[in-house]
């Protein structure tokens, strides 16, 4: 076993490092693009036209409700019928993004309804208007209030980055290189526990900083 | 979906100028949103994806069957990971709950493992490591086993903030009549906290139907991999990968919204 593992880490240990980053990359920014995304939903689905409303609803239910994996798949087989091609790993992030931004956008609109009526009817009063209502009175106050839910996307997207081993990535993300390594190898068992764990803690780190973000800036109600 | 009083307030109607920018976005924003549309529908049609022969066999008895028989995969293997979960969830729980130190922080790290660990990771590893050891497992298992763990961790945080909901006045009183602590959960909290966790059990269904597309890596036999084979024998990616899609998406805003009005008509807030 000790050989084993010694034998794995000289063989893998860099890629392990590599495909971990590659994991972290992708979600780091599949979950900056869809919190942007997701407020920038937010907006349009608390602005008061309609038709912008109605297409965010639709939107938000559609990739709410989606498997990633079927959003992914349809990314990368389908849309080159389309005649668009876009490559593997960018597929991926833009899978996570669509979805996450869903989740992101919900978790938001329970934020701004955490904000009392009292607060958009006085800033009216003083003759705000949607925009900067919106801008310097909810949204700062809904992000400050949705920290936690926040943190836990965050941490379901680093997850499902895993997702990335679906289709033949350039860099491949932890657990493709750990189903590949399992391919060649008969005694990979070891190398799963390493990558479950990697995520593990990744996540207990994340909630962990997530914690300290939320006691300095939530509002406690 | 309907508004809250605070979005209420968001859009309450300004003056006559104000109402006339409303106007104008509207109108503006309709066109956008009409355009998009027509800009998707025409891409379809520039590229013959609109083309009968890409979407008449929709209307054949045996390919509507056989994605039938995919969906029914699917439904097998979300229930069979369902019920797994509520029970193996209710174990890790009261495990968790327990006053017996070892045993609880044992739990907890189970629970934590399997939450934190992608669901595809643990499928990569039954289809790839017991084959290695010359065990045989069937697609099912390889699908259901690794779909109900991370449910079951999900649940088990379910139940515990069940627990937790429970005012602790009706533990109080429970213990005040003389019942022992399992008699107090049994006939006390339990009951209470099924009734609180109803809707939540029943949103995060959502998160094991999605979970059984992995089934994809397997091959077991669930909408996504039969989808691919009506692909193969029609050549017609686009059409039958969007049609499994909005039946995923409907499968799923339909068991939301169950949940929404259960949550609803109980008045119990949907747990995360």
């Amino acid at each position: 076993m000790g050989a084993d593992l010694i034998h794995l880490l000289n063989t893998y240990g860099t890629q392990f490092l590599s495909s971990y980053w590659v994991s972290l990359r992708i979600a780091l920014i599949a979950f900056a693009g869809g919190f942007l995304l997701g407020t920038l939903l937010t907006v349009a689905r608390v602005s008061p036209i309609p038709p912008l409303r109605g297409a965010v609803n639709v939107f938000v239910e559609t990739f709410r409700n989606a498997p990633v994996l079927c959003v992914l798949i349809f990314i990368v087989y389908a849309l080159p019928d389309l005649g668009i091609v876009i490559d593997y790993e960018p597929s991926v992030i833009i899978a996570l993004v669509l979805v996450s931004s869903a989740f992101a956008c919900d978790n938001l609109r329970t934020g701004i309804n955490t904000i009392d009526a009292g607060q958009i009817e006085a800033a009216r009063a003083l003759g705000m208007g949607f925009s900067s209502i919106v801008g310097s009175i909810v949204l700062p106050q809904a992000f400050r209030s949705v920290i936690q839910p926040m943190v836990t996307l965050f941490i379901s997207v680093v997850i499902s980055s895993s997702a990335g081993s679906l289709v033949p990535l350039a860099h491949k993300e932890l657990t493709g290189l750990v189903a590949d390594i399992n391919n060649h190898e008969a005694m990979g068992m070891v190398t799963f526990l390493i990558a479950s764990l990697l995520y593990v803690f990744t996540g207990l780190i994340i909630a962990f900083f997530g914690r300290k973000v939320e006691r300095r800036l939530a509002i406690w109600r | 979906m309907a508004m809250t009083r605070t979005e209420r307030a968001l859009f309450e109607v300004g003056g006559p100028k104000a109402r006339r920018r409303i106007v104008i976005g509207t109108v503006i924003s309709a066109i956008l949103l009409a355009l998009l549309l027509a800009w998707v529908i025409y891409r379809f049609y520039e590229k013959g994806q609109l083309d009968y022969r890409y979407w008449y066999f929709f209307t054949q008895g045996n390919v509507i069957a056989f994605l039938g028989a995919g969906l029914i995969g699917t439904m097998r293997a979300a229930l069979g990971a369902g019920a797994i979960a509520l029970v193996m969830g209710m174990l890790l729980m009261l495990c968790r709950t327990s006053s017996i130190r070892p045993l609880s922080w044992l739990a907890a790290t189970i629970t934590e493992f399997l939450r934190g660990t992608p669901t595809l990771l643990f499928i990569y590893f039954l289809f790839l490591v017991p084959a290695q050891f010359g065990i045989h497992m069937s697609t099912y298992w390889m699908v259901v086993i690794p779909t109900s763990a991370y449910a079951s961790a999900v649940l088990a945080e379910v139940y515990r903030a069940g627990v937790a909901a429970v005012p602790s006045g009706q533990k109080e009183a429970g213990i005040s009549l003389g019942l022992t602590s399992s008699q107090n959960f049994r006939y006390i909290v339990m009951p209470q906290m099924l009734r609180i966790v109803t809707p939540t059990l029943v949103a995060q269904l959502v998160v094991v139907v999605k979970d059984t597309t992995f089934g994809y890596v397997v091959t077991y036999p669930e909408l996504m991999v039969n989808a691919k084979v009506v692909i193969a024998n029609f050549s017609s990616l686009v059409p039958v990968y969007l049609v499994v899609a909005i039946i995923y998406v409907l499968i799923n805003y339909a068991i939301s919204r169950f949940a929404n009005w259960l949550s609803h008509r109980n008045s119990i807030d949907i747990l995360v």
